[in-house]
């Protein structure tokens, strides 16, 4: 378990759809936390040698935690989650 | 007169702050007080900036002894920006800023453009991560961002975490995994055990912080976490995610050395090679900046009450040179009140009262911040880690080798090498592989200076093209003012 | 010490160094002399790289097609590939007064200059791209257009100098020109150089450069802006630009898109490129948009700018320096990178007595006055 216990509270669970599969997550940690808890580390691959790549610098700076939100390239350090996100991993190149 | 169109349709402002971390908060409420129409503006949804990252509103404290001081004083900024007339644009990029106060944003409804009579720059400092063999495998995390990762979101990095670079933020980062339940798989210091003995004199002048660090090395020293000084992580394993890491001694420049070299079993590596102040407002209104490694690199220059080449622009807190979030805090206070004065809203006894009485208090706290600086600062033997084939430019898969290769083709300058290579082409616009970059291209053009730095330009950050379209008409398009 | 060439260029761009290669190639000894640190850092390097038949002037096509044929066999001539591509390009018109003028000009293209143009009305165009906005009334599509990698144009040119020695003086910039009977001395810091002959390549520096002549020769500066997205899925596959004249727009193999279009910033041949003007950027976005409503899910990376030089009748330089058997100019092409090399090449037979003049180019021609373009205002003198 990862989540920290006994400091916050996380009384809001909130549903996410990442790349067509449910996801569990709590309102307001970032999405890449989101997705960190859930054990997805790689959130896309790199435009040219295809590595995988996962959240580096969670200050929205390095732009390796890309992923579309409802269709929108979004930071996903920087986004909080919401009940009902669609999240697609894949990074800005892939539609 | 100015650079721009007088028809331009910015909404007017006496002072506009870029940056809500601990200084520009602070200039912003000191200048607001002194009765001057303010403007903050940080992408964030609250103030406190990365070393005060609030906690989501969603996740209500329920300990507050969880939590450290840093949260108390996060509270207080938030607090006192709030209960000031300054007006806040919060999650607002700044993609352009020009001489004479132009600030332009993209915000959650849309464009905004404002133009200030003063601007106070205050955008903090990214972090610094030199490349290694791995260094791009899901779980490798910056220090800095484990540090948002567990206070400001309350999340372990991984279940079994080594934790490794420069100063102060290695120890607090694993205090505070610890602190979380989690596990600390090692520690690995680029610095001596002499190097922070040196510093003593200087941390002493902070006692509250110095008995804050001592109380993580009693937690790391309690757990039995393994300390490996004057070490570097060589390598990341594991493909997909991080699976291990290898270390190797090294010597006071970073340069890996001989001697015994350990694998340490982790699902993370925490790894930070030190703070670099953010420059790109500063390059870009033409300020005067200069190469100073023991603050963070390229630093504006400006004077101690915050004032830079540009007499309608000041800087404050570590964006302006490492010295740490109290010193952050007091610069921005002076900053706010050095915009009044100048606006000429605060008399002069007023405002030199102030200034003397912030002076010991904000020297106590950049001595104890510069001797962080030092310790942060570029260990250039960093570099011969990175192995031909590694990752430098990681936006775009651009290698060690490769720059090499342009450079012996005759790239000397940062912007050369970007041209021929591509490095710095990516969407974090060259802000992870500058300071690798930067090394190797001093090289050839004989030294950091001579390198040079990416050209200042537009957007600042990336920004969602969507922003720029979502209302107009192709007859309103100005074909004819464009100047073709 | 005077060194002494064949030929001295001066500039180290696209022009500059395509000279110097042919006169090199002809047997002449040649130095390129460059005022900055690097070649091809200025409007060579910086540009989008777009190679549109149907975005110069239709009496330049001809030189449109050699350039383009050029680029594409860059692994022949110069020894490297600069990434050419061929994508056909659409030239679109939005409303009927548009394509009246775009039927004229490209008809005139077509017929007059021999440049394979076909017109489409909107479906057809949507046919062959179907990423286009509804908005398109008539295109004109050629098939030649495409594109090459000015990002590239220094390091390539930077090694087929040294492979083939000629002579390159970086940090170079001649403070002072005598000019006799057995040729001329340029004074740089530190030393002196004599050449028989003198090519003036220094694009938007090219009136300063006249200046060490002793001419006063008035220039315009455009300082023209390109915007870069991120890298998105594969969205258009065309070369677009648009009958107004004032959008090119392409995607590259990386998946960046290049926009442009000749949307004016800030800069000048005194302080160098400068900002861009966000009121313009804007409108270059919104065109771009306008023309392919796909682009609106990217993000925007970066904007930046170069500047050209452009004569006050808006046409090109090619010939001798007016007053002077033995110096010549290259510039101000308007469409330079895509002619580029073809008048480059037409110059070094020129100056080897291979090929006629071009009476049209002829640097000496009566000139309009020279609008003033006055310097805007930067933070420092306020």
């Amino acid at each position: 378990m990862i989540r920290i216990q006994n400091v916050v509270e996380r009384p809001h669970r909130v549903e996410l759809t990442v790349n067509g599969q449910p996801i569990s997550a709590f309102a307001g940690e970032s999405v890449a936390v989101a997705l960190l808890a859930a054990g997805i580390r790689i959130l896309r691959l790199s435009p040219r040698a295809e590595t995988p790549r996962g959240l580096l610098c969670m200050m929205g700076t390095c732009q390796e935690c890309i992923v579309r939100i409802d269709g929108r390239i979004t930071q996903a350090c920087l986004e909080p989650a919401r009940d009902g996100l669609v999240i697609d991993l894949g990074g800005a190149q892939n539609g | 007169m100015g650079d721009y169109p007088a028809t331009d349709p910015s909404e007017p402002v006496e002072l506009v702050v870029i940056g809500a971390g601990p200084a520009g908060t602070a200039a912003a409420v000191a200048a607001s007080r002194a009765g001057i129409d303010t403007l903050i503006i940080d992408e964030a949804r609250t103030a406190g900036g990365q070393v005060y990252r609030a906690l989501p509103p969603e996740m209500p404290v329920t300990n507050a002894a969880g939590l450290g001081p840093d949260h108390g004083v996060g509270e207080r900024l938030r607090h006192e920006l709030s209960a000031s007339p300054v007006r806040a644009a919060f999650g607002h990029r700044v993609w352009h800023v020009a001489p004479g106060g132009w600030v332009r944003a993209v915000g959650p409804q849309g464009l905004k453009s404002w133009r200030a009579q003063r601007m106070i720059v205050a955008t903090g400092t990214v972090e610094r991560i030199m490349p290694f063999p791995g260094w791009t495998t899901p779980g490798v995390i910056g220090l800095a961002a484990a540090t948002i990762l567990v206070k400001a979101q309350q999340v372990l990095p991984g279940r079994a975490v080594v934790v490794a670079g420069c100063g102060p933020l290695v120890a607090a980062v694993a205090a505070a995994i610890l602190k979380g339940g989690g596990q600390v798989a090692a520690i690995v210091d680029l610095a001596g055990p002499g190097e922070w003995l040196a510093a003593m004199p200087a941390l002493a002048s902070r006692p509250d912080l110095l008995a804050r660090g001592i109380g993580w090395l009693g937690r790391i020293r309690a757990a039995g976490v393994p300390i490996f000084f004057r070490h570097t992580v060589i390598s990341a394993e594991g493909t997909e995610s991080v699976t291990a890491a290898l270390l190797q001694p090294i010597d006071d420049t970073g340069r890996p050395r001989d001697g015994r070299s350990r694998r340490i079993e982790a699902d993370a590596i925490v790894i930070g090679h030190g703070l670099v102040p953010s420059t790109d407002v500063t390059r870009l209104l033409r300020l005067d900046h200069a190469y100073v490694p023991e603050r963070g690199g390229w630093v504006v220059i400006r004077d101690e009450v915050c004032r830079t080449s540009d007499k309608r622009v000041y800087v404050a807190g570590d964006g302006a040179g490492i010295s740490g979030a109290l010193a952050a805090e007091i610069e921005g206070k002076l900053g706010g009140l050095t915009a009044a004065f100048d606006l000429g809203r605060l008399d002069h006894a007023t405002y030199e009262y102030a200034v003397t009485e912030a002076r010991p208090t904000l020297h106590r706290a950049r001595r104890f911040g510069n001797a962080m600086g030092r310790m942060m600062a570029l260990r250039t033997g960093l570099l011969d880690v990175a192995r031909t084939d590694t990752v430098v430019c990681r936006c775009e898969d651009v290698s060690r080798g490769e720059i090499e290769a342009a450079l012996a083709d005759g790239a000397d300058d940062m912007n050369r090498l970007k041209s021929w290579t591509r490095c710095g082409m990516g969407p974090c616009q060259g802000r992870f592989c500058g300071a690798a970059a930067a090394t190797l291209v001093a090289r050839p053009a004989g030294g950091r200076e001579a390198a040079g730095t990416w050209t200042a330009r537009v957007p600042i950050r990336p920004v969602p093209y969507e922003a720029f379209v979502a209302d107009y008409r192709y007859e309103d398009l100005p074909f004819f003012t464009a100047g073709h | 010490m005077t060194e002494q060439f064949d030929v001295a260029v001066i500039g180290g761009g696209l022009l500059g160094c395509t000279t110097a290669l042919f006169l090199a190639r002809a047997g002449k000894r040649v130095v390129v002399v460059e005022r900055r640190k690097n070649i091809c850092t200025q409007a060579t390097g910086v540009n989008t790289g777009n190679l549109s038949m149907m975005w110069t002037r239709p009496y330049l096509v001809p030189y449109a097609i050699e350039g383009r044929n050029m680029w594409a066999t860059t692994s022949d001539w110069l020894g490297v590939d600069l990434g050419f591509r061929v994508r056909g390009g659409l030239k679109l018109a939005f409303t009927e007064a548009e394509a009246v003028d775009m039927q004229r000009d490209m008809g005139e293209a077509r017929d007059g200059y021999g440049c394979p143009i076909e017109f489409l009305d909107g479906e057809a165009a949507r046919r062959i791209e179907p990423a286009l906005t509804p908005a398109v009334v008539r295109a004109a599509y050629c098939p030649l257009d495409g594109y090459a990698n000015s990002l590239q144009t220094g390091r390539a040119f930077r090694r087929v100098l040294k492979r083939e020695n000629i002579q390159l003086r970086l940090e170079a910039a001649p403070a002072a020109l005598d000019c006799g009977d057995a040729g001329h001395t340029l004074h740089l810091p530190g030393r002196r150089l004599h050449a028989r002959e003198l090519v003036v390549a220094g694009g938007a520096w090219i009136e300063e450069i006249l200046q060490l002549f002793g001419l006063s020769y008035p220039m315009l500066c455009r300082k023209s802006q390109v915007i870069v997205t991120e890298r998105m899925p594969a969205t258009f596959s065309t070369v677009i630009s648009a009958a107004l004249g004032i959008l090119s727009l392409k995607q590259s193999d990386n998946g960046t898109v290049l926009i442009g279009g000749g949307w004016q910033g800030l800069g000048d041949p005194v302080r160098g490129p400068g900002q861009i003007v966000p009121e313009n950027f804007i409108g270059n976005l919104r065109l771009a948009h306008y023309a392919i409503p796909a682009l609106k899910s990217a993000r925007i990376v970066r904007g930046w700018l170069g500047l050209e030089a452009r004569a006050p009748d808006q046409q090109p330089l090619l010939g001798r320096v007016p007053g002077h058997a033995r110096a010549w100019i290259i510039g101000a092409i308007d469409t330079g990178f895509t002619l580029g090399p073809a008048l480059a090449k037409r110059l070094s037979a020129i100056m080897l007595g291979e090929a006629e003049e071009i009476a049209a180019f002829d640097p000496g021609r009566p000139m309009p006055p020279c609008p003033v373009q006055p310097l805007p205002v930067y933070a420092d003198e306020l």
